[in-house]
């Protein structure tokens, strides 16, 4: 069966963080930046800084990775942690959760959080297949994709970076002889 | 009056002298105003609800009475696109009247967040001092040490002071060194790096000793139908990156687009475009608000030169085209550092740029001396003395610092000797070009009849100047259309009645450039654009989203209501929205009234030039009727010829009752 992962670019990010509020109204029913299931992490360098010190301005991406050997699901006392074999995301089963934050705690990513009025955990669990985060990003920079093209993007960039010097050096070489 | 969702719930009333907040639900605070949430929404309606009860008499701006109202709506910090928008206003500055401003970034959504519907300062604090509403709560704090810091360093400081666990936790919205110094075209700064300019707000928190409103919220906003404003939503922004003719250019390259398209001045446009094709414009990415599907902001890095390294978040259609305009500022670099340093001193830079071009007027014609300038050669073109002077300005130093901080009208009346006569402003305000009528006939009478003065932003409708007939080689090209076909395609998409679009474009609805050269449809054009940003600023959404402004054919009050209904459970329509439009803004009209006796008779230029025949642009050897089409404006505003509401308009507005007392 096909697998989909989210994949990130941050350089492509606009920071609008319409992924995370469409989140928050998908799946709690309310709009907020603090019960989206995934986070961009920004780094607002140029509000911090003094015109002669200058900083970047970048986003960054985390939600949980989905990952093939899941620590969360590993630690859960109550086994509410399950894949769900159509989408291959992390699930809770909200019968079985309670509330422990044994996963929370555990997961490398901190992409587990704490719904304060519910007493559970929740994370991302890919909209059923159908991320809505993906959706509403208008600047491409969130992508679900087949695994097997996930590094695919880099790849490509990497291998036209690397041409281009190979070209510049060859040229060069020509030049010498 | 029931609160439906999409408020957060509650109003905030600081009061700086005694130290103290209280913190009302909406609703109770709501009826205290007389404010009917569906009547007003929120922004620009609440803010001029507020200040018609607290202001029925003429104040000091800059004295402990007036107010900073910041309001968001229901539309802020909600899954809507372009949510990150609130309002902040005051008596202003300048004008003694109206005064408010549209910010973004992501203070007013965190401020919506924590729990706040519309937050009021009042009163003057003792020493500097800032405050912090922390999910809600209210904390005071000394800004002794903060103060006399600039824009970036003040938002350092206080973040860091605050101990924010990750960027952008805590925001924070501040008055820099131009502010503190009372300089009276002075906005105030959200996290250096959105500002409510124009009405002086960051001179008003400086005159309270307020350094600094930072916020931490963390909460939610409940929805009526979370399902159906994500469809609306995704519905609205999929139509508008597909149809939007200006979008793809947009989006590629921000609000500079505008620069030798949309917005070509007709008086250096050619030489615009070939600069910016030409330039190595040193854009890494576009950045923006809340949910924005068309942000505005470049993150800019200049390569090398003098400013080499220099980064900035910016890049707008306003610093640029007054840099080449009002400055002769050319290079990108230079253009780019003035941004910057516009907002690191919190100066608004539309009206230091026309304080400085009025001041080199002066300075060539003798007006002014060396002896006025402080030994400065006062010219256009030289960015080093253009920041010398801003600085000057900043920290109101010497004699040509005090002039000058005090804007155009001021300076003008101070020094006489016929410098008056070249003073570019309405009602006391700067407006944004040197000489109106090369400018478009809608964009000119924008700045006669808006609420706060000599100003472009309440108007803003730029289809005379994207369709100008010698431009067609400019902004269809970019788009591979021609001039015809993109003016159709927006004819068809402008959210507008037929019958309206028949009175303002005429019967054929071809594309026909005697219409951009004719008044006539102009004022009908005109009321409804000035009314749609009356209904945006309330709602509060941008304007770079919203259809005639820079984005031609953008959102329009369709969309609007029926993206509101999903918010509130409402369930209005384009007729009862754009209604709120004309309400808010007849309000505004009513309210300068009162308070400044403002009618017909203040709908002028100062500039004599707006008067004279033009020698160039769309009314080159003519002299624009004004009187004729203000006069068409009033009669189809519902206005009388004093160009004052009448009471029958204010019945159909259902605020016939906040006329009584007035001779009308």
């Amino acid at each position: 069966m096909e697998r989909k992962v989210l994949v990130f670019d941050p350089y492509l990010c606009s920071g609008c963080m319409y992924c995370m509020t469409a989140c928050s109204t998908f799946n709690e029913g309310s709009t907020s930046l603090s019960k989206a299931r995934l986070q961009i992490i920004r780094h607002e360098g140029h509000a911090l800084t003094r015109i002669d010190q200058e900083d970047d301005l970048i986003f960054l991406f985390v939600a949980c990775q989905q990952c093939e050997d899941a620590i969360c699901s590993g630690v859960c006392p109550t086994s509410a942690l399950k894949r769900d074999v159509a989408t291959g995301a992390m699930v809770i089963n909200r019968d079985k959760c309670v509330g422990c934050r044994m996963c929370l705690m555990n997961c490398p990513f901190g992409a587990i959080s704490f719904n304060l009025r519910k007493k559970q955990v929740f994370k991302c669990e890919l909209c059923s297949g159908d991320p809505q985060c993906v959706k509403f990003c208008q600047s491409q920079a969130l992508k679900f994709i087949p695994v097997e093209e996930a590094p695919l993007g880099k790849r490509v960039w990497t291998a036209a970076k690397a041409l281009k010097g190979l070209l510049e050096k060859g040229r060069s070489e020509k030049e010498g002889r | 009056m029931d609160i439906p969702r999409g408020y957060a719930g509650s109003v905030t009333v600081i009061d700086l002298t005694e130290q103290k907040a209280q913190i009302q639900p909406t609703d109770i605070f709501f009826r205290e105003y007389g404010i009917d949430p569906r009547l007003w929404l929120g922004g620009d309606g609440v803010i001029t609800k507020i200040l018609w009860k607290d202001f029925p008499e003429p104040i000091d701006p800059l004295g402990p009475e007036n107010e900073i109202i910041i309001s968001t709506g229901p539309w802020t910090a909600t899954a809507a696109p372009q949510a990150g928008r609130a309002m902040l206003g005051c008596i202003d500055t300048k004008t003694g009247g109206f005064g408010s401003g549209s910010f973004g970034w992501f203070f007013p959504s965190i401020l919506k967040y924590s729990g706040v519907d519309v937050l009021i300062i009042r009163g003057k604090a003792q020493k500097p001092t800032y405050v912090f509403i922390d999910n809600g709560k209210v904390v005071f704090k000394d800004a002794s040490h903060i103060w006399g810091k600039e824009t970036g360093e003040t938002v350092r400081m206080i973040r860091k002071e605050l101990e924010e666990h990750y960027d952008g936790e805590i925001r924070v919205l501040s008055t820099s060194v131009a502010g503190e110094h009372l300089v009276k075209y002075s906005p105030p700064c959200s996290d250096g790096t959105s500002c409510p300019g124009r009405s002086g707000a960051g001179a008003v928190m400086g005159s309270k000793n307020l350094k600094a409103i930072a916020v931490r919220g963390t909460g939610e906003i409940s929805l009526y139908d979370p399902s159906g404003l994500l469809e609306s939503s995704s519905r609205a922004v999929k139509t508008f990156i597909e149809k939007e003719p200006m979008i793809k250019l947009w989006r590629e390259q921000g609000a500079t687009t505008s620069l030798g398209t949309a917005m070509d001045w007709p008086i250096s446009g050619a030489m615009l475009v070939e600069n910016r094709q030409e330039a190595d414009f040193p854009h890494l990415k576009n950045v923006g608000c809340l949910n924005c599907p068309n942000p505005c902001y470049h993150w800019l890095q200049i390569k090398d030169g003098k400013y080499s390294g220099l980064r900035h978040l910016g890049g707008h259609m306003t610093f640029l085209t007054v840099c080449l305009r009002n400055l002769g500022i050319q290079d990108f670099s230079e253009w780019i550092y003035y941004e910057r340093l516009m907002q690191e001193l919190g100066l608004d830079p539309a009206s230091f740029s026309m304080a400085y071009s009025w001041a080199v007027d002066c300075f060539e014609r003798g007006i002014l001396t060396l002896d006025d300038t402080d030994g400065i050669t006062l010219k256009r073109g030289d960015s080093e003395i253009i920041c010398e002077v801003a600085r000057k300005i900043a920290y109101r130093e010497g004699k040509l610092g005090n002039l000058l901080a005090d804007g155009v009208a001021e300076a003008s009346q101070k020094i006489g000797k016929g410098s008056e006569a070249i003073a570019p402003h309405v009602k006391g305000k700067e407006y944004i070009q040197r000489d109106v009528k090369i400018q478009a006939l809608m964009w000119s009478l924008g700045a006669l009849t808006s609420p706060r003065g000599g100003d472009w932003l309440r108007h803003h409708n730029v289809w005379e100047l994207v369709f100008l007939p010698e431009k067609k080689d400019t902004y269809p090209k970019f788009i591979g259309k021609t001039c015809v076909e993109v003016y159709q395609e927006s004819l068809k998409l402008l959210d507008m009645p037929d019958e309206l679009k028949k009175n303002i474009f005429g019967d054929s609805q071809k594309m026909d450039m005697e219409w951009i050269r004719d008044t006539k449809g102009k004022a009908l054009f005109s009321v409804w654009t000035e009314n749609l940003v009356a209904l945006f600023n309330s709602l509060v959404t941008c304007m770079f989203g919203s259809a005639t402004m820079f984005l031609m054919v953008g959102f329009g009050p369709t969309t609007y209501s029926e993206i509101l209904n999903k918010i509130t459970g409402w369930n209005t329509t384009y007729e009862e929205l754009m209604k709120v439009g004309d309400r808010v803004f007849n309000l505004q009209r009513l309210f300068n009234y009162r308070l400044k006796g403002w009618d017909y008779r203040n709908d002028t230029f100062g500039d004599k030039r707006a008067y004279e025949p033009a020698q160039i642009g769309i009314f080159k050897g003519k002299v624009v009727p004004w009187d004729e089409v203000l006069k068409e404006y009033y009669s189809i505003r519902g206005w009388s010829e004093r160009g004052l509401p009448t009471k029958e308009k204010l019945r159909e507005l259902q605020i016939e009752d906040l006329a009584n007392g007035l001779e009308l």
